[in-house]
């Protein structure tokens, strides 16, 4: 594009400041070629999308970075409930929990090394502290303490090797209680002792 | 013939290192020392030191007079031997298995005889299924089952095949139908005689062996 400079008072007549009748009979001419020049201009209005938005559509996005927003980010949904795809989704669900409720799932007591895992529970209303000593922890009461669940149950979960296995309840430090709940045999010291064989 | 002396002796010094390290700070000295003396004889004779040990470690921690302890540790020993014995009679190769031998004395300790361990080890199973069944058979015992009705139980169960698994769930089977009302032998001959159905139809391919005696019959 050439560039024309134009004489000071045609410019002033240019930005509306004087007509061209006000202009020397020299500058006239001049004058008027650049009030045709200024009349050929196309002056439709120049429509530009907001610059942040062109600018942020210019950077490309990470993968990782757009999969986040996509999960953080609020979004309106909107749910649209088919009555004949109601049942065999509920169906499915049923079946879904009844598998991941079925016995040997993962939720259950597994036994791959020959470990198993038991749950001790002693009614004791009155008691302090319980324990449970055996012969898998040396006998030793404070190894593996009951904790109080409400209404007076102690209750402990340990895993064991399978095995034969003899233990009893210590009662405050003190008293040694068989598990009511388990067989027991002869301790040899005149007290019975429980029978967990696994 | 110094190699020869060597060695048991370097054995017996580390047996009776292991079995003072298991009783230091759990027992009193006079404890310990029987303990020893007991546990080195036992597993010269191919006892299992273990239940002895323990014997040893709970009557401390109970605080039963060192005397009383001793005697209890000396039973241990005693229904060791016997077991030993009953598991000789009933299946050489389980006498010299001190898991085996364990798992006798227990049943032993909870009211079966000699005679009961070794009928059960004659029972033709694999040699991990007996130690299972000996420890179920005491289980059942010091649940209340007559020594007659669970050696019946544990045996047919042994010989229908059937896996480790069901064994461990006598107990809890026969419980179950205690809690029903009927009594601990009942209940066991119940269980027996559906075993004892299943050994007729023969054991699942792969599992059991035929038995090389018959089994005991059934108690009335």
């Amino acid at each position: 594009m050439s560039e024309r400079d134009f004489h000071p008072l045609v410019k002033q007549v240019l930005d509306g400041d004087i007509t061209i009748a006000d202009l020397p009979a020299e500058l006239r001419a001049e004058g008027e070629e650049a009030l045709r020049l200024l009349a050929a201009l196309d002056r439709r209005p120049v429509e530009l999308p907001d610059l942040t938005a062109r600018v942020m559509a210019t950077i490309a996005e990470r993968p990782g970075r757009r999969l986040w927003r996509r999960v953080l980010e609020p979004r309106e949904i909107r749910i649209r409930v088919r009555p004949w795809l109601l049942a065999p989704a509920l169906a499915a669900a049923a079946a879904l929990v009844l598998w991941l409720g079925r016995p040997g799932s993962p939720a259950a007591p597994s036994n791959p090394s020959g470990l198993v895992t038991v749950r001790f529970v002693l009614s004791a209303p009155d008691a302090h502290d319980v324990g449970v000593a055996g012969t898998f922890n040396q006998w030793d009461a404070s190894a593996t303490p009951l904790v109080r669940t409400g209404a007076g149950v102690w209750t402990a979960t340990i895993t064991l090797p399978a095995g034969e296995h003899q233990y009893a309840f210590v009662v405050d430090g003190e008293r040694w209680v068989p598990d009511p709940a388990a067989p027991a045999v002869d301790d040899g010291f005149g007290r019975r002792n429980s029978v967990l064989t696994l | 013939m110094f190699a020869s002396l060597a060695l048991p002796l370097a054995l017996l010094i580390t047996q009776q290192q292991a079995i003072a390290d298991r009783l230091a700070g759990r027992v009193p000295p006079d404890v310990a020392a029987l303990a020893m003396e007991l546990g080195t004889d036992a597993a010269r004779r191919g006892l299992p030191i273990d239940p002895i040990i323990q014997k040893a470690i709970e009557g401390s921690a109970k605080r039963i007079p060192a005397e009383r302890v001793g005697a209890a540790m000396r039973l241990v020993v005693t229904q060791l031997d016997a077991a030993a014995r009953g598991l000789r009679d009933g299946n050489a190769v389980l006498s010299a298995d001190t898991v085996a031998i364990a798992a006798g004395a227990f049943a032993l300790t909870a009211g079966l005889s000699g005679r009961d361990i070794a009928t059960l080890a004659r029972s033709g199973s694999a040699p991990a299924d007996v130690i299972v069944g000996l420890r179920v058979a005491g289980t059942l015992v010091a649940l209340g089952v007559p020594a007659v009705e669970t050696v019946t139980l544990v045996t047919g169960t042994l010989q229908a095949g059937r896996p480790a698994g069901e064994l461990l769930a006598l107990p809890g089977r026969v419980q179950a139908e205690v809690a029903k009302g009927v009594t601990p032998a009942q209940a066991a001959s119940g269980l027996a005689r559906a075993a004892a159905a299943q050994s007729r139809r023969g054991p699942p391919p792969g599992r059991g062996q035929p038995p090389p005696h018959p089994a005991p019959p059934p108690h009335p």
